[in-house]
């Protein structure tokens, strides 16, 4: 089983401190929701794990299906990230074909077999084998993000950084990405960290809850547990402040 | 890829003077040759005509262009190279290798170009200044302002979440840089290569001219320097060095046009250009009457973007806004509900145009008002916070002087100590501390200045609001807090408010009723209660089921 423990993790930037001393651990097959307003730090801890940004202090440790340390230089095949902006994350000059085939070549497929696989993997994220051959702005929201997760699918990794991952897309297309991430979490048996500013997602789409403000981790927990009934005065502010139409009306008219 | 006449123009012409360059040296054949028929005007024999010396001027200028379009290649490659080391590269490398860089090619770039070449040109020794000497002094002198451009192209596409993704998927340096990067600099490059070689022409034969061009070649600017040597102008021997300055003149001009095509592919935006003169208002005469207690009244509303294809981005909307309520629109992206907000306002520009319907402010037909009260009616009657408007902010200037501009334009009349005081009320309003007027955009957090922007809505006594998703940006606690001022001020001052915004749970729990918009139509309207307990189109409900709720069920959710 794969596993990613985070210890002590910090970033300064100069004096702000944007992540301090957190501490979690993603496994396999189950899903970890990091929430928290903008600025608390959530992307920072997201880009770390990515390996885009050096972490001041602290580790970031990678156990592979056996068990042993990975090394540096596999972590890549293991660990991937899905974006927030699925406009900024493909580049408009290449088609889906090449967002695609790049990361299954760089991680061990041979050039014959990678038009198969690019084909396979846009079926998993179901779109259609002809995406392949679209650029980036024939697609529409919701199909950019179905490739960037098939991107990040590509290496076999399977640990899943999605930062924001549906919150630049309509509404009402934004359920059914989050319930695409989460059949293949459980098809795949992926560890996923899942970024949001959204309660609701965090509490139905995940099994564990962290919530960052100030960067630090103020309260952890099942995600029912600390969502629905908050220790922590921040968690009990972020989840009053969201808007809650039953307060006025009652129970909604849908079933 | 559109093909502009100007390109075609230019294309055309570049492509005719790069032909005569190359073919035109095997068909005319030697251009040194000299015979005893010196300063024949053009025809018979000679086409155009003949030198001092009796040389043929049609294959020496064959030849001449020949070899200024090779300095021009040359130097052109050499340059673009040049700027792509120092400008992308260093970029991309960012920190110490930038900065050294970026110094490098800001010295490069003050030194004077033309002098520099001159001393440089005369410094070498005449028989050692060969074509390659000459263009490498060019592409030295030359690369650094592209460079400049380069860098900060690169700055902004290396911070670009697809560069971000091919790192994470394990690219190589030189691969993210050759392969993700430069293909989206392509465009900027090719207008940089092209304007490298115009320069390089020009400067190879204002160099020639003076007699430090390369030694042995034969160039444009030789022809002209020997033509000057041989006093052609007081001889009235125009055909020597009129077409070889026309050559120059025409080839710039033809590259010069590429260029300028180049630009508008960028940049679409400047392509149509031409359409955006006119503002065309067309109007029903017929107008409905209002409805009584009704602000606003929006009946059988049409906006068409006159493209191409017209895409008819709001159809038939009918909305009516009563004093002191908030009107809810929801929608998605693209469903035209900013279009729409833009129309009732009259600030829809070209290609967009009003085909049909009215815009009814109380008893005033705002699509029929006339420039000067058109500008006393918006603002005033009628106030909008833009989408994303708390980046719209000057950001160097302190608030109140945003703030008074609006009452200078507005309320002319009004006292500097009024003025300041309105200010200050506005600002307590919004719950922004009077202290703040003298604060800068950037000193201000993002809900901050969100609510400087509704203050300078309110400023006016507006009857009416127009807010384009003023809390999307922001983070929920930001918005609860905004969305409290709102219902506040609007119990307070008794205004109406159109509230547009995608969320739906939002605009259930803030506003009286709610229209809901797709595809250009409202395809239900009715109070908020209404719409959360008895939705009605299918679209309401795929809408409302789009929003797990926090505290319930996981419902339509299971994952």
């Amino acid at each position: 089983m794969t596993t990613l423990e985070v210890r002590d993790l910090t970033k300064s930037f100069r004096k702000l401190r944007a992540v301090d001393g957190v501490s979690f651990t993603l496994t396999a097959g189950r899903t970890v929701a990091l929430v928290g307003a903008s600025g608390s730090g959530k992307s920072t801890v997201a880009r770390m794990i990515a390996h885009l940004v050096r972490p001041t202090s602290g580790e970031i440790l990678l156990a592979g299906p056996d068990g042993e340390p990975v090394p540096r230089r596999a972590y890549r095949d293991h660990v991937q990230m899905i974006f927030q902006d699925p406009f900024a994350s493909l580049n408009p000059f290449h088609t889906v074909e090449h967002h695609l085939a790049r990361p299954l070549r760089l991680h061990g497929h041979s050039r014959a077999d990678t038009a198969a696989e690019v084909i396979r993997l846009l079926e998993r994220v179901s779109l259609t084998p002809d995406f392949a051959r679209r650029r980036p702005h024939e697609l529409s929201g919701g199909q950019r993000q179905r490739v960037a997760i098939a991107r990040a699918l590509a290496p076999g990794a399977k640990v899943i950084v999605a930062d924001e991952p549906v919150s630049m897309l309509d509404v009402s297309i934004r359920l059914g990405v989050l319930k695409l991430l989460s059949r293949l979490q459980q098809e795949e048996n992926l560890a996923v960290l899942y970024i949001t500013h959204d309660l609701a997602t965090a509490r139905h789409f995940s099994d564990e809850v962290l919530v960052m403000h100030q960067g630090r981790i103020v309260e952890r927990g099942p995600a029912d547990e600390v969502l629905v009934r908050p220790a922590d005065p921040y968690t009990r502010r972020l989840a009053a402040a969201a808007p809650r139409p039953e307060a006025r009306f009652g129970p909604g008219g849908l079933t | 890829m559109t093909f502009s006449g100007k390109l075609g123009a230019g294309l055309g012409l570049a492509g005719f003077i790069v032909l005569f360059g190359l073919l035109g040296p095997l068909l005319t054949g030697d251009p040194a040759t000299i015979r005893d028929v010196g300063l024949t005007a053009p025809g018979g024999e000679h086409l155009l005509g003949t030198t001092l010396t009796g040389q043929d001027v049609l294959a020496q200028l064959a030849h001449a262009t020949r070899g200024s379009l090779w300095i021009g290649v040359l130097v052109g490659v050499m340059a673009t190279v040049l700027s792509g080391i120092f400008g992308i590269a260093g970029a991309y490398a960012g920190g110490v290798v930038d900065e050294a860089f970026s110094l490098f090619s800001n010295v490069m770039l003050v030194i004077p170009g033309l002098p520099l070449v001159i001393v440089v040109a005369g410094f070498v020794p005449a028989d050692r200044r060969g074509t390659w000497t000459i263009a490498l002094v060019l592409a030295i002198t030359g690369w650094a302002a592209a460079a400049r451009v380069l860098r900060a192209q690169t700055l902004s596409l290396r911070n670009r979440d697809y560069v971000a993704a091919a790192r994470v998927s394990g690219e190589r340096t030189w691969r993210v840089i050759c392969v993700e990067i430069l293909p989206n600099l392509l465009p900027v490059l090719a207008s940089q290569f092209v304007f490298a070689v115009v320069l390089a022409i020009l400067s190879e034969a204002g160099l020639s001219f003076l007699g430090l061009g390369a030694a042995n070649s034969s160039t444009l600017g030789t022809m002209l320097y020997y033509a000057q040597n041989g006093f052609a102008l007081q001889r009235e021997a125009w055909w020597w060095f009129v077409p070889p300055g026309l050559v120059i003149a025409l080839f710039g001009g033809a590259l010069a046009l590429i260029n300028f095509s180049i630009d508008e592919i960028v940049n679409p935006r400047l392509r149509d250009r031409a359409r955006r003169e006119r503002d065309v208002v067309a109007i029903d005469a017929e107008i409905a009457p209002a409805e009584p207690g009704a602000v606003l009244t929006v009946r059988n509303l049409n906006v068409v973007y006159q493209a191409a294809t017209p895409v008819h981005a709001v159809k038939d909307v009918s909305l009516t806004l009563r004093r002191g309520e908030i009107l809810g629109l929801a929608g998605e992206s693209g469903c035209g509900k900013t279009t729409l907000a833009y129309a009732i306002n009259r600030l829809h520009r070209p290609p967009a145009e009003v085909t049909s319907g009215s815009v009814r402010f109380s008893d005033v037909d705002v699509l029929a008002l006339g420039p000067e009260k058109l500008r006393e009616f918006r603002w005033v009657k009628l106030s909008m916070v833009f989408q994303g408007a708390m980046n719209s902010l000057n950001p160097v200037t302190p608030i109140r002087a945003q703030l008074q501009d609006v009452l200078r334009t507005h309320r002319p009349d009004m006292s500097t100590l009024d003025r300041n005081a309105r200010c200050a009320e506005v600002l307590r309003l919004v719950g922004v501390d009077p202290v703040r007027l003298g604060a800068y955009p950037h000193e201000l957090s993002g809900g901050m200045r969100q609510r400087v922007m509704i203050a300078m809505a309110l400023l006016l006594d507006p009857q009416v609001m127009i807010m384009d998703e003023p809390t999307t940006a922001l983070d929920v606690l930001v918005q609860r807090e905004i969305l409290n001022e709102i219902k506040r001020l609007r119990d307070e001052l008794g205004f109406a408010v159109i509230f547009i915004t995608h969320d739906l749970p939002l605009l259930l729990e803030l506003s009286d009723r709610i229209a809901v918009m797709r595809d250009g139509e409202v395809v239900e309207h009715a109070t908020a209660e209404e719409i959360y307990l008895r939705p009605q189109h299918p679209y309401t409900r795929q809408l409302l089921a789009s929003f797990p709720s926090l505290t319930g069920e996981a419902g339509a959710l299971t994952r």
